[in-house]
């Protein structure tokens, strides 16, 4: 019972839905004021979400009308999963076993996957260019990103994420890991395609980017996991990094922080161009990571 | 509909879409032979100073994301088809604005031999906005009274039907 609970909705369904919804919107909101606008009311992507539910789904010629249809879901339900095993809210994961940190880090890539598989599925030339560009930037942030979260794995000797979580709890380690951090942190904003690593969804180049052909009910469904990833994400840094989420106040005004930070640098940056994306990723992130990682090990295997 | 359980759920499910709809229009714009000058006005009315985000509307890439088509300028030979095509890659349900005087009736092109005429002589349009070119005020005025419109009954009272048909989609010589 407590299993369906979880998984339908407190924090596996409608819960990380709708705060999914409220991230993305306090981005927007946030994001918006720096541009010195008013900005979007509060409940703007939940009408986003239910107008484009109600909405008409043109399934185009030339596609495999199956897959189109079926990977948002699978898209969804990917990011879905993923917030099984993280700390969301400050509670307890609900699920845990050992290594579900790498279980949940490629759930989150399932959804970035499914974008570039539905982008490469149609006849649209933008949705080619954009998938092609979707995976490229995956493959460019995905070892930094991994890397990164590995840091604190490390130190807490587990790949279990409450275990983790736990030691975290007791040590900010954005103190003793800052390459990490950020990088986790520029690595959560390339897998959520927002400025400036939107090179894949570059509305004023390519249309939208993979999901060019997607109206309606395959776009919610995308919009929808884009926010829950949002949070996940969020999740992880701030319990891995910024020294625990243990409570529910503590989740809030962490995770928050983190998005103000996120947004200023939206607003800050331009647009990258994809080479320069994976230049930066290859080229620098990845590389202090190593570096970073060789002193975590020869510090943890040599000196202490 | 029978039940009166389900027609009860099927009105408050109604209210919610168009709830939706109202809050929350993206719009695409497209110049089918304007001078550029209500374009500009159009930017003018998405930057910070006029800020469409605060009643939802997004400007979108993709026609298939978008709920309302911005068109401006006389539509030409030459666009007609290509505004067609927009239109028709557009998902329901779909309104239309014409903005600007050219929009309208064609305005200083009427009559030109490459032009054929309002942008209402070839897709159903929802919305006028007059003006040479109208002011941000006049488009978001226009947007509002549109999406206004949408409250009283879902669909908003279209002034003229133009025969969209295949025989528009051939070249009238």
């Amino acid at each position: 019972m407590s299993a369906v609970f979880a998984l339908v909705i407190f924090p596996g369904g409608v819960f990380i839905l709708l705060a999914g919804m409220l991230y993305e919107w306090v981005d927007r909101k946030l994001v918006a004021r720096f541009q010195n606008r008013v900005g979007p009311r509060w409940f703007q992507p939940l009408a986003d979400t239910v107008k484009l539910l109600a909405k008409e789904e043109v399934v185009p010629d030339g596609v495999n009308a199956q897959l189109f249809v079926v990977l948002p879901v699978i898209a969804l339900a990917g990011a879905l999963t993923a917030v099984l095993y993280v700390p969301v809210f400050g509670l307890a994961p609900s699920f845990s076993f050992s290594g579900d940190l790498i279980v949940t880090i490629y759930m989150l890539s399932l959804l970035t996957l499914c974008m570039g598989l539905a982008g490469a599925n149609t006849l649209n030339r933008f949705s080619l260019l954009g998938a092609t560009r979707t995976l490229t930037q995956l493959f460019s942030y995905e070892a930094p990103f991994l890397l990164a979260l590995l840091g604190p794995a490390i130190v807490a000797g587990s790949w279990r994420i409450s275990t983790i979580a736990d030691y975290a709890a007791g040590h900010w380690l954005i103190l003793t890991q800052p390459i990490g951090f950020a990088v986790a942190l520029i690595g959560l904003m390339g897998k959520l395609e927002l400025p400036p690593f939107d090179a894949p969804e570059a509305e004023t180049e390519i249309v939208a980017g993979a999901l060019t052909e997607y109206s309606g009910r395959g776009l919610a469904l995308f919009h929808l996991g884009k926010g829950v990833e949002l949070v996940v994400g969020l999740t992880l840094v701030a319990a891995f990094y910024l020294g625990g989420v243990t409570n529910p106040l503590w989740f809030a005004v962490k995770t928050l922080a983190l998005l103000v930070g996120l947004a200023g640098v939206q607003t800050l940056l331009t647009r990258l161009r994809i080479d320069q994306t994976v230049g930066l990723w290859w080229r620098y992130g990845a590389l202090l990571v190593l570096v970073q990682f060789l002193a975590l090990i020869l510090w943890e295997g040599v000196i202490a | 509909m029978n039940n009166p359980l389900e027609h009860t759920w099927q009105s408050v499910m109604d209210q919610l879409k168009t709830w939706a709809r109202i809050n929350s229009p993206w719009a695409i714009h497209f110049n089918s032979g304007s001078c550029n000058g209500c374009d500009i006005e159009i930017l003018a009315t998405l930057t910070p100073r006029y800020d469409m985000e605060r009643f939802g509307v997004k400007l979108q890439g993709s026609p298939r994301h978008a709920d309302i088509l911005i068109c401006t300028g006389p539509v030409t030979r030459q666009a007609r088809e290509r505004l067609i095509r927009i239109y028709e890659q557009m998902p329901e349900p779909k309104f239309v604005v014409a903005v600007g005087s050219c929009a309208l009736t064609g305005g200083a092109f009427q009559g030109c031999y490459n032009v054929m005429g309002g942008i209402d002589q070839v897709i159903p349009v929802d919305a006028y906005i007059p003006g040479c070119p109208p002011r941000p005020e006049a488009i978001i005025d226009g947007l509002v009274k549109l999406l206004g419109s949408l409250k009283a009954d879902g669909a908003p009272e279209r002034a003229s039907e133009p025969p969209l048909a295949a025989s528009v989609l051939e070249p009238s010589s």
